[in-house]
């Protein structure tokens, strides 16, 4: 559309933006100074904006006690991760194969996370941390695998069987999910894997799957036959002219679609809930903040909620660009 | 491709949804028809439809029935007016402010559902932001009671379902014929007619999708209300998720829930068998 012109009207625009921001914004931004404040200024009746700000609320919630040499642990650990994420940013510019750069990348990470309880005491909340990366990473990693080869078969193959398949995926897509979790606490104690992170990750993934395959599809529909079938004349089969010439040029739609596996396992309280009673993910954990008889619950809670949303900001922050293509490509969200 | 090729590529993924989405579903219409508790979980006790007809008469289920069915009206078309009107001023920004409104508005759909719910919660504690602006506006004291809470989750449901309407409009004005526009203008139509006339149609099946997908959301809510209501039944704030949680969690009738979750997996049917016809007959048109 053409842009209105009268400077009246462009103020008016930017009023009604500027208020629908500091909707969608106040709560995270409230929530981050509650964060940083002493217990006594966060109960003052009258919010206060100016305050000494402390690290208290971020220590009790992450470390059962505080080291002698603590300022120096955390610029250790903070500086590690700027380097990792700066290898992670100038990949391209590296004279090795980018592929060896990122498995660095992700073993600097899995060090690190190994590390830190060497490091320093921490506390319960660090493990519910672990326990969210080990379940969002099994989940992403085992769903786009399985997906990927459906997706794929499902975007080429034009029987019968696969309309049904996609049907079928879609209808289970939009049901209520207790409906499955329920016989799933049912399956896990009949087998003795409740509480352990293994059933946790192929419930999810079977949760995410028609969400995938639906995506993944879209995507391998954009890519043109004659690429593999070019490959299977020079010799290749199926499998190798998928995994050799497909897959590369499919990074982009993959990571799309990773991206919105990773926020659903991330995201998903319910499923965790009932399926866990030590293993918590992080959701899980912050949700026993919300009762509210303890008064200290207040600052302890908007600390655990900021500190689960950074990770996941950094990431999206990485990757904004697919997160958008994949909401504009429309035929998303589980 | 032929059928071979087919169904070996897609075997993992259809084995994992058959064993663990639809013998799961099978399985629930089964475990509906047991009395069950944690105690006698691997030994539960056959009581045929009872759990059925007991839900069915239960008042507590269709008190959140009816929330459930409220909730769904307000959010959905709340959704798409704020969204769609949102996008249309976004699209008058260009540049640095565009990518900045953006940012801010994607907020709340990126942070964890239960976290934002949280975070909402925070400007509503005694101490909280809002609950003090309140305060010196109405000069009474902000209480939870049943119709306070009852808004709290309808304003965090607008807050945090807005965001994906967005997006997904934005992106489809973006793909405006200009040269329509440029044409309608040259016939003297006002900027009113034009969205009238260019604009919703343009977006029609985006809102089509959006007005699926968020029907199915405002269904099976769970999360805010979750958080929000504390579970209290004071409240009668319960979504049919949270009274079908609280009656496997807190009460432990696991079969009476299990019929419940089936139950309502029924009534989402009746938005979703048209829908499911209608993608059957585009699939077989595509192909």
């Amino acid at each position: 559309m053409e842009k209105i012109k009268s400077p009246l009207g462009r103020i008016l625009v930017h009023v009604a933006l500027i208020f629908f921001a500091v909707y969608s914004f106040v709560p995270f931004l409230w929530t981050t100074l509650q964060s940083f404040k002493t217990l006594k200024d966060a109960n003052s009746r009258t919010p206060k904006f100016i305050f000494t700000p402390t690290w208290e609320n971020y220590q009790e919630l992450w470390l059962r006690s505080v080291p002698d040499n603590g300022a120096i642990i955390a610029y250790f650990i903070l500086l590690v991760l700027v380097l990792l994420i700066c290898l992670l940013l100038f990949a391209e510019y590296i004279p090795v194969r980018n592929g060896v750069v990122y498995a660095f990348v992700a073993l600097g990470f899995v060090a690190l996370l190994w590390g830190i309880p060497r490091m320093v005491d921490t506390a319960k909340f660090y493990d519910y941390f672990i326990n969210t990366i080990i379940v969002t990473v099994g989940t992403v990693v085992v769903s786009i695998t399985i997906g990927s080869l459906a997706g794929y078969s499902l975007a080429r193959y034009t029987g019968f069987a696969a309309v049904f398949v996609l049907i079928a995926a879609l209808g289970f897509r939009a049901l209520p999910r207790l409906a499955f979790i329920l016989p799933y606490y049912w399956i896990g104690s009949a087998t003795h894997l409740l509480d352990t992170h293994i059933l946790v990750i192929i419930t999810l993934v079977a949760v995410n799957q028609p969400f995938t395959i639906w995506m993944l599809r879209s995507f391998f529909m954009e890519i043109p036959k004659e690429l593999e079938q070019a490959a299977m004349v020079d010799g290749c089969n199926r499998l190798t002219a998928f995994v050799k010439v497909i897959i590369p040029i499919m990074w982009p739609g993959i990571i799309s679609t990773a991206l919105f596996s990773l926020l659903l396992a991330y995201n998903e309280f319910l499923l965790v809930r009932l399926l866990t009673q030590t293993n918590w993910t992080l959701p899980v954990a912050i949700s026993r903040f919300t009762g509210g008889e303890d008064p200290r619950h207040l600052t302890l809670a908007a600390a655990a909620a900021v500190s689960a949303t950074i990770p996941i900001m950094l990431v999206i922050l990485f990757f904004q660009k697919n997160l958008v293509k994949g909401l504009a490509a429309g035929a998303v969200k589980g | 491709m032929n059928r071979g090729t087919f169904f070996r590529f897609a075997a993992p993924s259809i084995v994992v949804m058959t064993l663990l989405m639809v013998v799961p579903l099978f399985m629930a219409i089964w475990l509906g028809m047991q009395f069950m508790t944690f105690n006698n979980i691997t030994d539960p006790q056959f009581v045929g439809l009872r759990n059925y007809i007991d839900v069915l008469g239960d008042s507590r289920f269709w008190q959140a029935f009816r929330f459930t069915l409220m909730y769904m009206a307000i959010i959905v078309p709340a959704q798409l007016v704020i969204g769609f009107t949102v996008a249309l001023l976004l699209d008058q920004v260009s540049g640095l402010a565009r990518g900045i409104y953006l940012s801010i508005f994607l907020l709340p759909f990126i942070i964890v559902p239960i976290v934002g719910t949280l975070m909402f919660k925070q400007l509503f504690e005694p101490s909280g932001l809002l609950t003090w602006l309140y305060q010196t506006i109405f000069d009474t004291k902000f209480r939870y009671n049943e119709v306070s809470v009852k808004t709290l989750i309808l304003f965090h449901g607008i807050w945090y379902t807005t965001p994906f309407a967005l997006v997904t409009y934005f992106a489809g004005i973006q793909t405006l014929s200009q040269d329509l526009l440029e044409a309608a203008s040259i016939d003297g139509a006002n900027r009113w007619q034009k969205i009238r006339h260019i604009v919703i149609p343009h977006v029609r099946s985006l809102t089509i999708l959006i007005l699926l997908i968020s029907i199915m959301d405002a269904y099976r809510v769970f999360d805010n209300v979750f958080v929000l209501s504390e579970l209290n039944p004071i409240y009668k704030a319960d979504t049919l998720m949270t009274y079908t949680f609280q009656t496997a969690i807190t009460v432990q009738r696991l079969g009476k829930a299990n019929a419940m979750a089936i139950l309502t997996v029924v009534g989402i049917m009746i938005v979703l068998i048209p829908n499911l016809i209608q993608s059957y007959k585009q699939q077989i048109e595509e192909r």
